[in-house]
């Protein structure tokens, strides 16, 4: 392994560690308003947020099981889509994941 | 739609049965709604490639699956061996090869108690300790091999393969033989596999005749194989070397597909009439000249019932198998050779 290589690696990991956090805090803002996964990931990507679905729908399941999300298969342009949205329980913990995250962001541009 | 449904069922392959259903209706509906936008997008229905490419972004079924589950579980021994994509089928097929391994050894060494024969604690636990380490290291290397291989190319999976599990190490175009509307490939990595596991079956055939530890373990002392063995054996060789002719054939033109479903029916059917010739026989194993036939005779008799069963199972995989391969070559003989674009609106 090159130097260049290890440098590289090096930084790809710790990107995905500082995405995979944003990640959440994207997911659930975007599910203010009602999604379903292919609306979702193109919304996400459109803001600069690519997600793959392989990273995405396990997300999602993970944070409906933590009761965060809310989710219901219902037809819509003929086909029957499983749509999501923040519960009442996720939009509390998002406010609470805002100000924090705002907090971090202050504190490391002081820092920066 | 025929991609995109062996797609998910080789997701599905790998998914926690309880959610199984849940998750591959999302991803299926997920995956029509990208393909439904191209299409609109060019204002036609998606030809093959196009739907290959979707497929391709969305990655090898196996590692999909894998993020679904719960269980991170690996094989590390300074690095890691075996990932968590792989890590349940590892344990799967060593679960599989173990548990059968032991209920021969544990026939063999019921038969020699209930034919009085003095079995010790040690001697099980050794036989039982080899197998266990002769498992272990082979399923082993075999799956680190693939780990290895998945890391290096995680982009390079069979698309055509209905399991989607097997790796391929290139996606081929043009199909002069196997029809070229045919959207399936005889896995590269299949054929190659299917070569060496045929060249470890022959060098056991031959070595097997030569020490017959190898099949019998222990009781290889007073049991040697019966004479049908010397006629049957050269032939099962002659056909393992017919099909390992056929796997460096596809190996070398993956687009054959329908050279292998031809010559896996007649070696199919070869297989069966070998199975059938043993059957007739009756007796597959004797006493060695150096038993004493009195205190054996009952072992070597509950070893020929093991075989009588073993052998009429061999004879239904191989109908079973034949069954299916004929109705594979039946269904690609009718299946038409128009356009291979589809309307994934419908």
């Amino acid at each position: 392994m090159t130097p260049g290589t290890n440098h590289h690696e090096l930084f790809e990991n710790l990107r995905l560690e500082l995405r995979r956090g944003s990640l959440v805090l994207a997911v659930l803002s975007a599910l203010r308003e009602e999604h379903y996964g292919y609306t979702l990931r193109k919304t996400l990507a459109d803001q600069g947020m690519a997600i793959d679905e392989g990273t995405l729908y396990p997300l999602l399941r993970r944070l409906e099981s933590q009761g965060l999300l809310v989710s219901e298969w219902r037809e819509e342009e003929k086909r029957n889509k499983r749509f999501y949205r923040l519960s009442s329980g996720g939009k509390t913990i998002l406010k609470e994941l805002l100000t924090e995250w705002q907090k971090i962001n202050s504190s490391l541009n002081g820092i920066v | 739609m025929q991609l995109l449904d062996g797609y998910l069922k080789a997701v599905a392959k790998g998914l926690p049965t309880a959610q199984r259903e849940d998750i591959i209706r999302e991803l299926s509906e997920d995956i029509r709604a990208e393909m439904n936008e191209k299409q609109a997008e060019l204002g036609r229905p998606l030809s093959d490639t196009e739907q290959r490419e979707i497929l391709k972004r969305h990655g090898n079924p196996l590692l999909l699956a894998a993020r679904y589950r719960q269980d991170d579980r690996t094989l590390t021994i300074g690095r890691e061996l075996i990932g968590p994509a792989l890590f349940p089928f590892y344990v799967k097929v060593l679960s599989f090869n173990l548990g059968l391994t032991f209920v021969i050894i544990g026939s063999i060494f019921t038969a020699l108690v209930i034919s009085g024969q003095r079995v010790g604690f040690g001697e099980i636990v050794s036989n039982a300790l080899l197998q266990l380490f002769l498992q272990l290291s082979v399923v082993t290397l075999i799956f680190s091999l693939i780990q290895r291989h998945m890391i290096k190319a995680p982009d390079q999976w069979n698309l055509g393969a209905p399991r989607g599990l097997h790796l391929d190490l290139k996606i081929e175009t043009g199909t002069p033989f196997g029809g070229k509307n045919n959207p399936c490939r005889v896995s590269r990595f299949e054929s190659i596999s299917f070569v060496i596991a045929s060249a470890v079956a022959l060098v056991w055939l031959k070595e097997v005749q030569l020490h017959p530890f190898l099949i019998f373990g222990p009781a290889a002392y007073f049991l040697k194989l019966a004479p049908i063995w010397s006629q049957a054996i050269p032939l099962i060789a002659l056909l393992t070397c017919l099909e390992m002719g056929r796997a460096l054939i596809n190996f070398i033109r993956p687009d054959w597909t329908r050279f292998r479903s031809v010559a896996q029916v007649i070696t199919g059917s070869a297989s069966l009439a070998v199975v059938g010739l043993l059957i007739n026989t009756g007796t597959w194993v004797t006493l060695a000249d150096t038993a004493d036939s009195g205190a054996y005779r009952r072992a070597a008799e509950i070893v020929n019932q093991t075989f009588r069963v073993g052998l009429m199972f061999s004879a239904a995989i191989c109908v079973v198998q034949l069954v299916f391969r004929i109705s594979r070559l039946l269904r690609a003989e009718r299946k038409p050779a128009s356009s291979s674009s589809i309307d994934v609106a419908g």
